[in-house]
């Protein structure tokens, strides 16, 4: 999120793609509400599925799912057209926008009506409302994030913000509606196979930057490697680990690397991803399965194992205390509840005691001794110090768990539009949005805002791609630098061979011994602190890219799911090659494509998404009486048309099929939120794998009070081209009456 | 409420052994809830404002989802007691979804996982978590020295805390692999 909830109060107009905050993120929705109330503010809701956020809109689209990308390039056309963008932003702060406005000349409204399956009327009158009314803010979830063109969704939504000059503004940005309380968080010191905390890449020397910031010998880290060139190979993800224990088999996807034996999950409802087919036959065949959860994770119901499955109580968030970081990349200090419950423990006690047991205990917690030279550690502010001495990318310098403490326990002293603080925090945003340069920093509560001076959380785009492409200048265009800032145009990323040239500063022998060779690894943080007084970015002042030469797709292209509805745009629109080796696993996608014209005999869209009562993989909340009896039945929407012509009633059980042959049984729900050319069902159950009751394998005691098929035994194939994210919400399914 | 009506009222018993139950509390009466005269008595006015002297308040987020909202969660000799808004918090302003009114709830489940169990011939089984630890540290162990560490994969989540995501990326490091991940790809 470049901006924040409150923040969305200043927008004129909202555009909201694949979310649905109203029951998603009811209170973070209360924002909207208000700036409608407020601001006069027009809510636009582009989804597949007249939602619960799309019937509070004032303008809403049908769209057909998996064509995000064709209705923003039919906006893009007419903004172009009409004059609407803002050309010297764009001149000054954007790279490659020209070959998007030549891909865009071809999306006419009748072309994009076409393939959106929204009329030209309304792509018109969408588009003149938004492009008119700024600043605008966007909004997206998973929505449009989890296709197979995933990554070129959500780079075009920043586009259509750049080129209406929406970007770095107040009410303005991409405000991306994170799912769980600490995707942002836990994304930040990521928990993914292909990079460091910090978004740090998996290189020799980001490797040997953490090794010496955790006090830990390079070459002992390296040894616990198979080699150093698996210390660098990205590992599987969540999305397709299953392929890792099923290599080999027929029929399944090969592998690069070594097979799974071993899984260990914590906190994760495995039970939610797609190919739960697939999922379960993986934890089958593993050797072991280690399973740490304040409920029972349902992987342990799934699994047929017999043997050598673990399930460990954990604690939750309230038998703990820590940092969560918010949707808008504030960080919000939790204090604990109460002591963990029953027998569980909590999520870090679990990692430090098998840490002991498998002989790397004392390199493990070392990094939180550091700072003070300590003998003993205390968790987690030790670690929220560690975390703020080590990363810099995003700038977590400022995120101290003394100074989190007390913006928790100054709640009241800031404002809700601004997050601006008073009396005691003055000078400061609340929950120190990153970049937070420094200890003394203010956070940023709007990215990319040159109105501001650095040190009260302005900057430009981040120089990171070198300095000039094709022959193109990427820094930054005359004149739009930050406010206040000693260098008024665009510049290099600061490192400690150009920083007394670009700063126009002279460094004492003293400061130039002590500081690190750029700002990424500078932990004497001079640099960062010099910057702030010449109101320079650390990270430089450079163009957005619209293009991205290394990726398939340098502007981003529409192509159709893998199994579309529509075989003529297939071949107008064909997807990528199969990707070999990505994340360790062959991935398919013109194979799957080309196999058969899959609507043939799966006519009808599949979409899937969440309740307003549960979240997740769901036990959390189906673990709860109350919650759980407001949808006591895993259920399908589905148009009464529809619902007719398979002689399917309301309220009795239907069955769906995926192209991957396997089924679910649910529940019909006459629904008019859905079209008769698709259907919506809820991810949140599971329990029940196609038709057949798994109840009786909880532990007695801990069965939830509601249980139901997994809607991910059903979504299809497909898996985004760079992120490897599942195409959950493209595909296509068969119904009848059960 | 004694231990017996407790029972008594759950859903197991049927409404004719209630009454029976209920038929004997009232025969032996003296403590007895049923024979109320001269036992109970009215809740003073200072007991209805505040039923759980001596708690304290605690300020903590939401686990729901990203939006934060705060939450006071009020607590009693250890107890989670009672759940109340947060009327100054700087997002929510004393908004609560049901999730997030439910937290309580949540952390007070009885279907909560109370122990450390294995499954064992396809039995449940209660073990300590020394056996736990025990038990799956020797087996990683071995998988370990026998396939490589490249042979686990650690499936971390975003509904741990900022430091505990950290630990466990640093965990997946210090064993010597990549194969980790968690939920959020893009």
């Amino acid at each position: 999120m470049t901006n924040h909830l409150g923040d969305i109060q200043n927008a004129k107009a909202i555009i909201i793609f694949g979310a649905n905050p109203a029951v998603n993120h009811p209170v973070g929705f209360g924002h909207f509400l208000k700036a409608k109330e407020r601001n006069n503010a027009q809510i636009i809701v582009v989804d597949p599925r007249m939602t619960k956020t799309a019937a509070k809109a004032d303008l809403y689209a049908q769209i057909r799912p998996g064509t995000d990308i064709p209705f923003m390039y039919g906006m893009l056309h007419l903004i172009f057209k009409n004059g609407w963008h803002k050309k010297e932003f764009i001149k000054d702060r954007v790279f490659g926008m020209d070959e998007v406005m030549k891909e865009a000349e071809k999306w006419t409204p009748e072309k994009t009506a076409d393939v959106t399956g929204v009329s030209k009327e309304l792509i018109i009158q969408i588009t003149t409302a938004y492009a008119k009314a700024t600043p605008g803010t966007l909004i997206w979830a998973m929505g449009l994030t989890q296709h197979t063109i995933g990554s070129s969704n959500t780079r075009l939504a920043p586009i259509v913000q750049l080129a209406l000059g929406n970007m770095g503004e107040e009410g303005g940005g991409t405000n991306i509606l994170r799912g769980h309380d600490n995707v942002q968080g836990a994304t930040d010191m990521c928990c993914l196979s292909h990079t460091l905390p910090g978004y740090y890449g998996l290189s020799k020397g980001s490797w040997g930057y953490f090794a010496k910031s955790w006090g830990v010998d390079f070459d002992w880290l390296k040894g616990r490697f198979q080699d150093e060139k698996m210390m660098s190979t990205k590992g599987y993800t969540l999305a397709k680990w299953y392929s890792g224990v099923l290599a080999g088999k027929p029929g399944e996807d090969k592998i690069h690397g070594t097979p799974l034996k071993a899984l260990f999950v914590m906190g994760n409802g495995i039970t939610s991803i797609s190919q739960q087919a697939k999922v379960k036959e993986a934890l089958d065949n593993l050797e072991l399965i280690v399973l740490a959860d304040p409920f029972v994770n349902e992987a342990a119901i799934l699994t047929d194992k017999q043997d050598d499955v673990f399930i460990l109580p954990a604690a939750t968030q309230f038998e703990t205390s820590g940092s969560v970081t918010a949707t808008n990349r504030s960080a919000q200090w939790r204090s604990k509840v109460v002591d963990p419950m029953y027998e569980s423990k909590t999520d870090h006690e679990i990692m430090f005691d098998l840490a002991k047991k498998l002989g790397f205990y004392d390199e493990y917690v070392k990094g939180m001794l550091m700072k003070e030279n300590k003998k003993e550690f205390t968790f987690p502010e030790d670690a929220t110090d560690e975390i703020a001495r080590i990363i810099k990318t995003i700038g977590l310098t400022g995120w101290t768990a003394e100074r989190l403490k007390k913006h928790q326990e100054n709640w009241h002293m800031f404002d809700e539009v601004s997050l601006r603080g008073f009396g005691p925090m003055k000078g400061e945003y609340y929950g120190l949005p990153w970049p937070c340069w420094t200890e003394g920093h203010s956070g940023s509560p709007v990215l990319y805002d040159i109105h501001r001076p650095v040190k009260e959380g302005g900057m430009g785009f981040r120089n990171r791609f070198g300095l000039e492409h094709d022959g193109v200048d990427l820094l930054a265009g005359k004149g739009s630098a930050p406010a206040h800032s000693a260098n008024k145009d665009g510049y290099a990323e600061i490192t400690a061979k150009n920083i007394e040239e670009v700063l126009g500063i002279t460094l004492t022998a003293d400061e130039k011994a002590k500081i690190g060779k750029n700002w990424k690894v500078d932990t004497s943080n001079i640099i960062a602190e010099k910057c702030m007084e010449a109101g320079i970015a650390p990270y430089g002042n450079a163009k957005a890219r619209a293009k991205v030469w290394t990726f398939p797709d340098p502007i981003p292209m529409h192509r159709e799911p893998l199994h579309s509805p529509r075989p003529d745009l297939v071949k107008e629109y064909p997807t990528y090659a199969d990707k070999p080796n990505h994340y360790r696993t062959d991935t398919k996608y013109a194979s799957v494509q080309n196999e058969k014209d899959w609507s043939k005999e799966f006519p009808i869209n599949l979409i899937t998404g969440r309740l307003v009562n549960l979240n997740g993989a769901g036990m959390e909340n189906r673990a709860s009486k109350y919650l759980a009896k407001l949808t006591p039945d895993m259920f399908c929407d589905i148009h009464p048309d529809l619902a007719y012509e398979h002689g399917i009633r309301n309220g009795r059980m239907m069955w769906i099929h995926s192209p991957e042959g396997t089924k679910i049984k649910v529940k019909a729900k006459f629904s008019y939120s859905v079209g008769s050319d698709r259907v919506f069902i809820p991810f949140h159950f599971a329990g029940v794998f196609q038709g057949k009751d798994l109840s009786d394998r909880y532990p007695e005691g801990t069965a939830p009070y509601s249980t139901g098929e997994s809607a991910n035994t059903v979504t299809n194939y497909g898996y985004d081209i760079i992120t490897q994210i599942p195409e959950t919400k493209g595909g296509l399914c068969r119904i009848e009456k059960a | 409420m004694n231990r017996d009506t407790q029972k008594a009222l759950s859903t197991k018993v049927g409404r004719r052994s209630f009454l029976k139950m209920a038929g004997i509390a009232g025969a032996f009466g003296a403590t007895s809830m049923v024979s109320a005269a001269g036992v109970t008595r009215a809740a003073t006015e200072e007991e209805v404002k505040n039923p759980f002297p001596g708690s304290k308040s605690v300020k903590t987020v939401c686990t729901a989802c990203s939006v934060g909202c705060g939450i006071i969660a009020e607590v009693q000799n250890g107890v989670w007691v009672r759940q109340e808004v947060a009327q100054d918090h700087p997002v929510s302003l004393g908004g609560h979804c049901c999730k997030g009114a439910d937290m309580i709830d949540m952390v007070r489940s009885e279907v909560r996982l109370k122990h450390p169990m294995v499954k064992e011939g396809g039995k449940w089984k209660r073990i300590s978590w020394d056996t736990a630890y025990e038990r799956i540290s020797s087996k990683l162990k071995s998988i370990r020295e026998k396939e490589g560490p490249d042979a686990t994969i650690f499936l971390g989540s975003a509904k741990m805390g900022t430091e505990q995501a950290y630990y466990f990326r640093k965990f997946a490091a210090m064993y010597g692999t990549n194969n980790i991940d968690h939920q959020a790809r893009i």
